[in-house]
């Protein structure tokens, strides 16, 4: 039995594995540059991996935030245009930070003062923010891009300065996650809300840290997208919202939250989403055909991950 | 609220206080801007098609919706189930009608592909639909080869837009959705499932052929929405990485609109309504031409002052108590 729940609660990690494996095999029976493909998966698994990983302290609590990629294009774009009237990097920096921390205070004061449930805050949030990404284009003139000159960032533009980021965040979130009562808090709320609020534990307040933690995720990611690609436009961050969601279930977090979840669970599914999407390149697959395969893999992971499943009842 | 408790005028009123309010303030908007809501008749055949278009896609994410299960897949059902009839329609040459008949039953299998995935993995609902749609994406590109699919000079299909039409469809659907899940077995299984899941199960309630069922109708539901999108444009445009779930946050509005009615009157007629009220503001951003932008941005915001309304409507009545205690 424990030999089969070690299995279970691997799985993430061994899928990770696999598919670290399958990707230097394919690549090198296919003849193609790995150590090349391993900066792509870097440079695609990064953004995701910090806004992820700041996302956990949220799902933890059983909530769900939908807004997290359009909160992380209108950050980099407010960035991108303190930038282009300032040229002072460190201010761009402080910047994608405050505006997401902003947007992430707001969603949680917003539920937590008028009673909303979150999810539904951050579905009304996403269309704010979706029209502010529209507005910030057009007010910045050209109508289509807000454009950070790439010589200004480029020397950031390393997998150094982009590993740092992340483990830096990653490091301060497992502390804040396994070594502090705010994690051991949260999980407690998402396990039982009820039993937790009896105990004397605030919902609106580790709400909030957990909506200000992952606002400092969304800003760290906001700025490493304008780092890698400076040329920001309405399609900036545009899939993050729903790789975020992917990445975390990925990972092996279970989506009610509790006592089960898991910090490392976000960088897991990052990575192990980019080592999969280079496999289906690798294969030249049609877009289409790639897509069908990953959504395949995906749900397959996540069974196993899952484990046994004993109740009368479908999971709702 | 007990319905039934309320007199007639009272439920009238609730009914039809919102999209009547709709129409007073979009009306006397638009006519402040010396614009006139309805006035040709291309504004009536939007009014209509956005009204049956959102009320379809409503009915698809309250079936799941309201008993707990959050299916991001339904956008991406259209999609695919659009690109299968209209596909077949072009290869044999058929009619409109014929498509919309190949609509629903492709989203039906869908929505039983989608249930099934469901219920033989036992996954929470949220990631089976992630996966689910990105499945449903991939096939739709790969069976076109992503250019998508074009039949703009084949009159027999774009030929399907008429107010006339719009009606026929509001007024079928409408009338499917009330007879299925108020007045037969599965529907008062469906209700008894919705309170109370596992005294259901445990009382007898077969769950697993009542949730596919309920995915099938969903799917069905959004294979309509695909032939009305496909035959308004002549085309359908691909999407990819979830480009496709944008469909289903028109619906949101609505169902808590809807949802609100239904305690006066029925919450399927609630729908119909929430969807002509969003039709409503629609036709309004496009006759004063305003920026999509701005209208996102107001949208959002009915979305959140509503929702404050219906989350604490019970603090307002216990405030007006207060005073009317303090009132000597």
């Amino acid at each position: 039995m424990k030999v089969r729940n070690l299995i279970f609660n691997m799985a993430p990690v061994l899928g990770l594995l696999v598919l670290v494996i399958g990707y230097f095999v394919v690549g090198t029976i296919n003849g193609i540059n790995v150590t090349y493909g391993l900066k792509a998966v870097v440079n695609q698994s990064v953004v995701v991996a910090v806004v992820a990983t700041g996302a956990v302290f949220i799902y933890t609590m059983g909530s769900f935030d939908i807004s997290l990629g359009a909160s992380t294009a209108v950050s980099a774009l407010v960035a991108g245009m303190v930038y282009l009237r300032t040229e002072n990097l460190i201010l761009t920096f402080i910047t994608s930070i405050c505006v997401a921390v902003l947007v992430a205070l707001l969603n949680s004061v917003l539920a937590g003062v008028f009673n909303l449930p979150v999810f539904v805050t951050t579905i009304a949030m996403l269309s704010v923010l979706n029209a502010l990404i529209l507005l910030l284009i057009n007010i910045n003139g050209t109508g289509s891009e807000v454009k950070v000159p790439s010589d200004a960032v480029k020397s950031l533009d390393t997998l150094g300065f982009k590993i740092l980021i992340l483990t830096l965040y990653f490091a301060i979130c497992v502390f804040l996650f396994d070594y502090t009562p705010i994690g051991r808090r949260q999980k407690f709320l998402g396990g039982n809300p009820l039993c937790a609020k009896l105990t004397g534990i605030s919902i609106n307040k580790y709400s909030i840290i957990a909506f200000v933690i992952c606002g400092l995720g969304v800003g760290l990611g906001a700025f490493l997208s304008i780092v890698y690609a400076p040329t920001l436009t309405r399609s900036t961050a545009s899939s993050v919202g729903m790789d975020v969601i992917i990445a975390i279930v990925f990972g092996g977090m279970p989506v009610s939250g509790g006592a089960k979840s898991r910090i490392y669970a976000a960088v897991i599914g990052a990575f192990s989403m980019s080592f999969l999407s280079q496999i289906m390149v690798m294969f030249n697959l049609n877009s289409g055909v790639g897509q069908m395969v990953k959504a395949a893999i995906f749900l397959l992971v996540v069974f196993i991950a899952a484990g046994e499943r004993k109740t009368r009842t479908l999971p709702r | 609220m007990n319905r039934g408790s309320l007199s007639v005028g009272k439920r009238i009123l609730g009914t039809m206080a919102i999209p009547l309010l709709a129409f007073a303030v979009t009306f006397l908007v638009c006519a402040a801007k010396g614009v006139a809501l309805f006035e040709t008749q291309g504004n009536f055949l939007a009014f209509f098609r956005a009204t049956a278009s959102v009320m379809l896609t409503t009915f698809a994410l309250s079936i799941n919706l309201n008993s707990g299960r959050f299916d991001f897949s339904i956008g991406s059902v259209a999609l695919l189930s659009s690109v299968i009839s209209a596909t077949i329609a072009l290869n044999l040459n058929l009619s409109a009608p014929a498509m919309l008949v190949i609509s629903i039953i492709a989203g039906a299998v869908l929505g039983l592909i989608s249930g099934g995935a469901y219920v033989i993995t036992k996954l929470p609902p949220i990631i089976v639909s992630l996966g689910m749609t990105l499945f449903f994406e991939g096939a739709a590109f790969a069976l076109t080869d992503g250019y998508g699919v074009s039949f703009v000079t084949k009159a027999k299909l774009t030929g399907f837009p008429s107010i006339t039409n719009y009606i026929l469809v509001i007024i079928a659907a409408l009338i499917v959705m009330i007879l299925i899940f108020d007045y037969t077995k599965f529907g008062y299984e469906y209700k008894a499932l919705l309170s109370g899941q596992s005294v259901a199960v445990n009382m007898g309630i077969r769950e697993i052929p009542n949730t596919i069922g309920c995915y099938m109708i969903a799917g069905s539901f959004m294979g309509v929405v695909g032939f009305l999108s496909a035959t308004n444009t002549g085309t359908i445009q691909m999407s990819l990485n979830f480009g496709s779930i944008g469909v289903m946050f028109t619906a949101f509005l609505p169902m808590f609109i809807g949802g609100f009615i239904g305690r006066f009157s029925n919450d399927k007629l609630g729908y119909l309504l929430g969807a002509m009220t969003t039709a409503l503001i629609s036709l309004m951003y496009a006759r004063l031409q305003m920026d999509s932008s701005v209208q996102q941005i107001i949208t959002a915001l009915i979305l959140v002052v509503f929702l404050i309304y219906l989350n604490n409507e019970n603090k307002l009545v216990e405030l007006r108590m207060l005073k009317a205690k303090k009132t000597p």
